[in-house]
């Protein structure tokens, strides 16, 4: 399954694990490309900021393998903004700092490479891939039909049906689009963009739904059936998207919702009384396409941290398998069926077990932090532990549930069928890039294989069990660290108030000699002043007794203070 | 990861050269003859023979349709500037890599262009002539001239910075031997204002230009009217391209 494919650029078609991370489609032949890494190739073609051949000025100041990444995010950033425009390097180098010589060379190879640029055509015609506006997901009421289930399986339930289609739109929207790339006319010179799949149909045989979604070939055969349900029964959501193609946003009504969502928070009958002029969903299908809009709602961000660890469960578990799985298919359609039929017994095994339950749901609903921060974890740990971690959850979910084994049978085998199941253990710390080109897998597979869902069950809580582990197991790092730098920090506080104390000591002992000494040695002038009266008073008693030596000595006693 | 320690660019010698991958030196003429003016800026290859000097300003004067008493001043003019420019040839000059803020301000007939950016000297690797060409494209400059003069006007800075490096490796060799070398510092004025890399290359700094400083490194261009033009240099109406080359270079090249 391709990511959603501009309609200029060339895709990275039928290659997942290649496409950036932002699914922004870029140029086949630079799938490589990554935010978070260096790529060889750009290793080869800027020899100056990695050193090796040719890199003559490496190693200095301004010329690191840091300060590339930094000029080829934001050239790159700098494009997306308006990816209809041709970026020029003139505009570029007033923001950077450096040799313009060096930025240029970074300039052409990005330019060159296709990372930018790419769809900037000379003629204006527009944007050439914004198939968010059109590409909203008429779902089908598949979804609705499975209702007993795994509460945990309700993740993937909402992705792919119910209110989940329109909040597809926000969750396809890149972190670095911006208002043009999101309403930016659909080109008519394209190709019409599927609604189910989103792909350019470039068949002729494309089929256009009475409410004005086209669908190509592929998807119409597939989705035949779910096709009609849907033009039956013109519920709620679709409701809303008619409407939404009908009646665009004005500013002054976005300003209205997003007033809304500040005064009333959840209350989306309370917001589009604000608004007046939209409905309860059209409000919140707004929201969501608004390129903040995922921060003010969080919830999409739950849902794809959860893909991304059940994506993290399965690699793990496929690794662990791929030899034991020598069951043919046959057998494993009659687990599924049994899965099928054992929904209800399922479904009490999880109700028997009410803590994982309701841990799943809080951190689902309420704190939307905590799984952002776990899957922070996730990545800043290594894919070692993650691996380690997975296989831990997923043997503790299999000893405590037999039918999750089963599951991860299931789904290993249907990760085997999948052109890029091999690439997938090699990108354990590969993420949010998957979750689309998951999405879309699940949208168009999904339509028959309800054990599928229970699957996933195990597999989200795997996932979840997986970055609860790996959580933990970084903080437990993370505490011994703490504890080591505690314990060396009260160690040097000792340390520091003996030192002074010792200090002290030594100063008293000082100033105890010191006044040792001055009190001998005024014992010492008290005793030869002693002798020398004496001695004067002897020789006076010797030589007899004269009047005036009298009277000095008398004067002499007198003024000498008393002994 | 490497451990990459700040401001070790290692400065290695070399012969004095034009700091750019093409070693053109840059030529600027300026003469007056019987009331008529010939101003022009080019690049020269000092490896050419000097005998291509004298062909080149007999063709010059010729398709400019020039006196011919213009020819042995030309002649005189461009070999003093090569001459000038070999006087340093021998001496050595210290490759380091120092980003300077370089200025453009020129006229070219109709089009002025102002701009500033940042030029590593270390980088041997460097291409002014590219460097303008690209600019020229991206701002839709169409003058054929522009291009040229914005380049030489690049070469001219380098040229300066390069020469005072070298004078002042000479006036340290100097100060070594014990002789007092009392302009030292007064020529090293170019050195002063080159970029605290510290700053912006640190692992604190950011590369990332300030959104408030765009402006600064942007360039600009106004179009002038066509009025002056004929009455200042009646001479110069042939289409020869990088003739008049009118620029006013900003002396003190402002420090960030």
């Amino acid at each position: 399954m391709s990511p959603p494919a501009a309609g200029a650029a060339a895709t990275s078609s039928d290659g997942p694990p290649s496409s950036p991370r932002e699914l922004y489609t870029i140029p086949a032949s630079s799938g490589w490309f990554r935010w978070d890494g260096i790529h060889e190739t750009e290793r080869r073609a800027l020899p100056e900021f990695f050193g090796g051949a040719g890199g003559s000025g490496f190693g200095t100041a301004t010329r690191n393998p840091r300060i590339y990444r930094e000029y080829r995010d934001f050239i790159i950033a700098k494009y997306r903004e308006d990816p209809a425009r041709r970026l020029t390097f003139t505009e570029v180098r007033r923001a950077l700092v450096g040799d313009v010589t060096l930025l240029r060379k970074v300039f052409a190879f990005l330019d060159a490479s296709g990372l930018i640029n790419f769809s900037a055509s000379s003629s204006s015609s527009g944007p050439a891939s914004r198939q968010q506006e059109v590409g909203v997901v008429v779902e089908a009421p598949v979804g609705l039909q499975v209702t007993p289930r795994p509460p945990a399986s309700y993740f993937a339930e909402e992705k792919r049906g119910g209110p989940g289609g329109e909040k597809e739109n926000g969750f396809r929207l890149p972190p670095l689009t911006s208002y043009g790339d999101v309403f930016g006319e659909w080109a008519p010179g394209k190709a019409p963009i599927c609604g189910f799949c989103g792909e350019e149909c470039n068949d002729e045989k494309v089929e256009t739904l009475k409410d004005g979604f086209k669908v190509c070939s592929k998807c119409s055969k597939s989705n035949n059936d779910n096709e009609e349900e849907a033009n039956k029964c013109p519920g709620d959501k679709k409701e809303s998207v008619d409407n939404h193609a009908s009646s665009p946003w004005t500013d002054a009504e976005t300003l209205l919702l997003l007033e809304g969502v500040l005064k009333h928070g959840d209350d989306w009958d309370l917001i589009a009384q604000h608004v007046r002029t939209k409905n309860k969903s059209e409000c919140i299908a707004r929201l969501i396409q608004l390129p903040f809009g995922e921060h003010m709602l969080g919830t999409i961000n739950v849902k794809s941290v959860s893909r991304l660890h059940m994506n993290q469960a399965t690699d793990g578990k496929m690794n662990q398998h791929l030899t034991k799985d020598t069951s043919s298919n046959s057998t494993e359609k009659v687990d599924g069926m049994q899965i099928d039929g054992n929904e209800d017994s399922a479904d009490k095994s999880v109700e028997e077990h009410p803590t994982k339950r309701r841990r799943l749901f809080s951190s689902m609903d309420a704190t939307t932090s905590l799984m952002e921060q776990l899957a922070l974890l996730t990545t800043s740990t290594s894919p070692d532990v993650v691996a380690a971690a997975a296989d831990a959850a997923i043997k503790a979910l299999g000893n405590e549930n037999s039918q999750a084994r089963k599951a991860f049978r299931l789904s290993e085998r249907e990760f085997k069928t999948k052109a890029f199941a091999s690439n997938h253990v090699q990108q354990i710390d590969r993420k949010v890039g998957n979750k689309d080109v998951e999405m879309h897998d699940q949208t168009g597979s999904d339509k028959k294989q309800e054990k599928k869902f229970i699957a996933s069950a195990y597999q989200v809580r795997a996932a979840v069990a997986t970055a609860i582990g790996v959580a933990a197991a970084r903080a437990k790092m993370l505490a011994d660290q703490e504890e080591r730098e505690m314990e060396l920090l009260m160690a040097s506080i000792i340390e520091t108030q003996l030192r002074k104390m010792q200090y002290k000591i030594k100063h008293f002992e000082e100033l105890e000699s010191v006044m040792e000494q001055e009190y001998t040695s005024m014992q010492q002038m008290q005793g030869s002043l002693m002798n020398e009266w004496l001695k004067a008073l002897e020789q006076a008693f010797r030589a007899g007794v004269s009047l005036p030596r009298d009277e000095l000595l008398i004067k002499l006693f007198l003024n000498k203070p008393s002994p | 990861m490497k451990t990459v320690s700040l401001g070790a660019s290692r400065p290695s010698t070399v012969n004095f050269r034009m700091p750019t991958r093409d070693n053109l030196v840059p030529i600027r003429v300026d003469l007056e003859v019987d009331g008529q003016r010939y101003r022009d800026a080019f690049t020269w290859n000092p490896r050419d023979p000097d005998s291509e000097i004298i062909s080149f300003a007999k063709r010059t004067a010729k398709d400019l349709k020039l006196p011919a008493n213009f020819v042995p001043q030309m002649l005189q003019s461009i070999q003093g500037q090569l001459a000038e420019f070999r006087s340093y040839e021998g001496q050595e000059m210290q490759i380091k890599e120092k980003i300077v803020p370089l200025k453009i301000d020129l006229r070219v007939n109709n089009t002025v262009i102002r701009d500033q950016f940042l030029w590593d000297i270390g980088n041997l690797d460097s291409d002014p002539e590219e460097f303008a060409r690209t600019l020229c494209d991206d701002l839709n400059i169409t003058d054929p001239e522009v291009g040229p003069a914005i380049a030489v006007s690049i070469r001219e800075q380098l040229y300066e910075i390069a020469s005072q490096s070298v004078s002042v490796m000479r006036e340290k060799q100097l100060s070594k031997k014990g002789r007092r070398a009392p302009e030292f510092s007064s020529n090293s004025k170019a050195v002063n204002n080159a970029v605290d890399l510290f700053k912006y290359f640190g692992s604190k700094g950011s590369v990332i230009r300030k959104r408030k400083e765009w402006y600064l490194y942007e360039p600009v261009v106004d179009v002038v009217a066509n009025e002056e033009d004929g009455k200042e240099e009646p001479l110069n109406n042939s289409s020869r391209p990088k003739k008049r080359a009118e620029e006013e270079k900003v002396a003190s090249l402002q420090s960030l």
